[in-house]
């Protein structure tokens, strides 16, 4: 359906803190035909120039809130913020140096739980020029 | 453009989720698109083009019933959706499961709809298993029923959708009707068509679809081809009487498997059965994938399943719902607004025919 597309290539940068770079971010979409509760994400997988990135390094934003990528995977997290249908989530990625400007390979696997169906797995590769 | 019939035309907003996810069109341009085809209703579903659901503020409802009257449309149909599973380890129970549907009954009043569609839990038929799934219950009977007092309070109409596999006359559903009619709400409640139990072949949707998946596309086309032969002989499509002629061609289990939701299907459900549940109707998705070259739908025969209707003596609403765009999208933009509009043009046709 959308698989091609749940990794954009928009607004791919090292995160800035007082001239020093702390991060870096990609955006991505959602693969289904609706919004869905963060809390319905089963799994963000990226790998970056074919090394794994560490889910406890990752934070997610949407929608005015962030939240710490692994939060959203715990049986308590609230079920009434969704993923806006069409609408970008930041993935970022703390690591310190950030990202080298110029191209990389990233590949994501993205997870969603939809209930009435098997849990939807997407998988995207794209090579993105990050700021 | 109202219809000269008890029958009225709509839309499905899910005909339009590519516009909507690629930004081409915002809610509004939907609208307008719906508008456009003919439509006088529309069916919206909340959580894709509502983004502020499940918290929907007057001024969101302002600006929305502003555009329905602009574009001289009415909601039809809320969607809801049972999404039970909710966390990784652990089901919504009933009770908050109950609290999450009364949020659909609440938004289609604030909306103004009349109907929302139930996503009950024999909405495939009976539960069905699939690889890697254990079916999980969405709403039964008894949770339908919980919910009748507050679609009473709130003058809404809980629509049974009935999909392929499963089609309205099929026994497993009277079991949500009988609940209501015990509790006297039976006006609440009541069946939805969706016109995939009509499918009497392989859409060429499908065939595009699969055959960018890998599978041979003549092993495709000789399905079709064959599904086809049995419909309009009469016949019912039985894969095993085909299957020696596919192998000899080159088609393996690997085929098989990939095909077997395909595979299964060996007629339409029965358009007289349709007839004499039309009454019984709530609601109706007019569900197509691709459209051929003389304005039909490639693998649903749409004058049958009118006249059905019709004669039956159904009254509401058809709603368009494209859902070729997910089979075509893998290999560039899909015209959606184009699909649908053909389909209105195929609607009117055949309300005139019979009419």
């Amino acid at each position: 359906m959308y698989d091609k597309h749940i990794l954009t290539d928009e607004g791919c940068r090292s995160i800035w803190e007082r001239g020093k770079k702390v991060g870096y971010c990609v955006n991505i979409k959602i693969n289904y035909y609706r919004g869905l509760p963060l809390s319905c994400i089963e799994e963000i997988a990226l790998k970056v120039d074919g090394e794994e990135v560490n889910p406890e390094t990752m934070l997610v934003q949407h929608n005015g809130r962030e939240y710490r990528y692994m939060d959203l995977l715990t049986d308590d997290f609230p079920t009434d913020v969704y993923w806006i249908f069409g609408e970008k989530l930041r993935v970022v990625v703390q690591k310190e140096g950030g990202i080298e400007q110029g191209r990389h390979k990233v590949e994501l696997t993205l997870k969603t739980r939809r209930t009435y169906t098997p849990t939807m797995v997407s998988t995207c590769e794209k090579i993105l020029t990050f700021a | 453009m109202k219809t000269n019939s008890d029958i009225k035309l709509g839309v499905s907003l899910y005909s339009y989720q590519d516009n909507y996810y690629f930004h081409k069109h915002d809610l509004e341009g939907c609208l307008a698109a719906a508008a456009g085809a003919g439509a006088t209703g529309i069916e919206i579903f909340p959580e894709a083009m509502i983004p502020e659901w499940p918290y929907i503020s007057d001024s969101f409802i302002d600006r929305y019933n502003g555009m329905m009257e602009r574009y001289g449309l009415e909601t039809v149909c809320v969607d809801h959706f049972a999404d039970r599973a909710m966390h990784k380890n652990k089901l919504l129970t009933d009770d908050e499961l109950l609290e999450r549907s009364i949020w659909y009954i609440k938004a289609a009043n604030k909306l103004g709809a009349t109907h929302i569609r139930l996503m009950h839990s024999a909405h495939l038929g009976r539960l069905l298993s699939m690889p890697g799934h254990e079916p999980i219950d969405l709403v039964g009977p008894e949770l339908a029923g919980r919910l009748l007092p507050y679609c009473q309070e709130y003058g809404i109409v809980m629509a049974l959708e009935c999909h392929s596999p499963t089609s309205v006359d099929d026994p497993v559903q009277q079991a949500y009707l009988e609940v209501a009619d015990k509790m006297g709400l039976s006006e609440y409640i009541g069946l939805q068509v969706d016109f995939s139990s009509y499918e009497y072949c392989i859409s060429t949707a499908d065939v595009g679809m699969y055959s960018r998946q890998g599978v041979n596309r003549d092993f495709l086309e000789l399905i079709r081809e064959k599904q086809r032969e049995a419909y309009f002989s009469g016949k019912e499509f039985v894969f095993e009487e085909v299957e020696p002629e596919l192998r000899k061609i080159g088609f393996t289990d690997e085929d098989k498997n990939s095909l077997r939701f395909v595979l299964r299907h060996r007629a339409p459900a029965s358009y007289e059965k349709l007839k004499e549940f039309a009454s019984q109707v709530v609601y109706v998705h007019g569900k197509f994938y691709d459209i051929d070259e003389d304005g039909q739908v490639d693998n649903m025969d749409y004058p049958k399943i009118f006249k059905a209707l019709i004669d039956g003596g159904y009254k509401g609403y058809i709603c368009s719902e494209f859902e070729g765009n997910r089979r075509m999208n893998d290999a560039g933009w899909c015209d959606e607004i184009e699909y649908v509009r053909k389909h209105h043009v195929l609607m009117r046709k055949c309300l005139e025919m019979y009419k």
